[in-house]
């Protein structure tokens, strides 16, 4: 516990803890395991830095995430505390300036806070990243994703209709959390990519806007299937000059690499084809100088915009089931880059003393 | 049971209002684009309302450069510096 500590003494009745934790205002509308004072200490065992530690600070409140809050709603969400680094790595993410986790929660384009796991505590910890990857059925998986959600409700009041402005927000807004597939993955592991050290996990966050499924079942070479991808990540109202997340499924993984293709070509090639013409952007009412330039700075109305300024902006990764030509297309918040994602290591500090 | 409340209190900060201009007649007026389309054209022709009806001055526009992030301090203490009260705006 911490000074600033409050204590709610409730009736020794479960059901009953529960209808006062919905009487307090403390859910995302589903019901919570009540914060119970020794279920706390538990989820604070594996935390070795003192309770009041922040993990996170909101720009706009001056409200901050201490340790002790995160676990708080970590409880509330479910959580086991093997999952507890995930989440406040994940807070050390977002509290870097340019992920704006103000503006990504607050805003009217309605994202979530995407958490991609990558690496051994994965597997160590039990999370899906195989079948029904988004969907429900996980423990970790849910509970991590609520947690954030719970954390950003209770410790940042981004409440929705009040400070949450979500003109129709998404599913992912309860739970947006996923494990990176290793064993079917042909590229280096997301971890491995940040460069942090052999057996260190990471987490990346990403303000990400509603799921697009990719289906092709059909097509059978990596320009087939890339194309599809593309063809998704560009539509109309999608395509922005904000980043991407590509998750492949293991089919689609299988036929892109099979025939040797890196993980920067994938990248290069969805850059590339991901594009809509400045002309078609300028006809719909999406061209926006403040973005492309104005002026001398203004590209002919023949050229294309692309999502994205450059092939790095697209994270691509491995997830899903066996079966299924389906990938996923994860588009940014909103219309342009006013969130950029960011990675921790979990559970360790690589740049301490 | 004890259970342990998971919302947390926020700093004491009290904001209080800038004191009420007696007149904004013939003083420079500073202007402050939030990023989003439109914003610029918004501000222009209300500062021209200014102008026109009471002798104000316009002052360089100023823009925040991510529409979704407070404006950045140095953006804030320069526009002060060259105005003598401040309009914003997103024309969205």
């Amino acid at each position: 516990m911490t000074k600033d500590t409050q204590i709610h003494e409730v009736e020794d009745d479960l059901l009953a803890a529960i209808d006062y934790c919905y009487e307090q205002g403390w859910t995302d509308g589903l019901p919570v395991v009540p914060p119970e004072a020794s279920r706390v200490d538990s989820m604070l065992s594996l935390e070795g830095r003192p309770p009041e530690t922040v993990l996170a600070s909101h720009p706009a409140t001056g409200l901050d995430c201490t340790i002790h809050a995160a676990a708080v709603n970590a409880v509330m969400a479910g959580c086991l505390p093997e999952y507890f680094p995930i989440i406040v790595a994940a807070f050390e993410a977002m509290n870097e300036q340019p992920f704006n986790f103000h503006g990504s929660t607050a805003s009217t384009g309605g994202s979530a806070p995407l958490l991609i796991v990558s690496g051994p505590i994965v597997d160590e910890i039990g999370m899906n990243s195989g079948v029904n990857l988004f969907g429900p059925g996980n423990r970790a998986n849910a509970t991590i994703g609520r947690a954030v959600r719970l954390i950003l409700l209770n410790v940042f009041k981004m409440v929705p209709g009040i400070s949450d402005k979500s003109t129709q927000g998404h599913p992912g807004k309860y739970s947006f959390c996923i494990g990176e597939r290793c064993d079917k993955n042909p590229w280096p592991a997301l971890c491995e990519e940040l460069g942090y050290p052999d057996g260190v996990s990471s987490v990346t966050v990403y303000a990400g806007s509603g799921f697009v499924n990719v289906e092709n079942h059909g097509g059978n070479t990596p320009q087939a299937i890339l194309t599809t991808v593309a063809d998704a990540m560009a539509n109309y109202g999608c395509i922005s000059a904000g980043q991407s997340v590509v998750v492949l499924s293991p089919e689609h993984a299988d036929i892109v690499a099979g025939t040797g293709w890196s993980k920067a070509q994938v990248q290069q090639y969805l850059y590339e084809h991901a594009n809509r013409p400045i002309d078609g952007m300028q006809q719909i009412g999406k061209f926006r100088e403040e973005e492309h330039g104005r002026g001398a700075r203004a590209p002919p109305a023949s050229h294309q915009v692309h999502r994205g300024l450059n092939s790095e902006d697209i994270l691509v990764t491995v997830g899903g089931g066996d079966a299924g030509g389906h990938s996923a297309f994860i588009p940014s918040w909103s219309r342009s880059r006013g969130s950029i994602m960011q990675s921790k290591p979990i559970g360790v500090c690589l740049d301490c003393d | 049971m004890k259970l342990i409340d998971p919302t947390v209190q926020g700093p004491n900060t009290i904001h209080k209002r800038a004191p009420r201009l007696a007149s904004v007649n013939g003083l420079t007026v500073g202007l402050l684009a939030n990023g989003k389309a439109n914003a610029d054209i918004l501000l222009r022709e209300t500062a021209a309302l200014f102008a026109d009806r009471n002798g104000c001055k316009v002052a360089e526009m100023a823009w925040k450069r991510n529409a979704s992030a407070p404006a950045e301090p140095a953006t804030l203490e320069d526009v002060a510096t060259k105005c003598d009260f401040m309009l914003t705006a997103m024309g969205d």
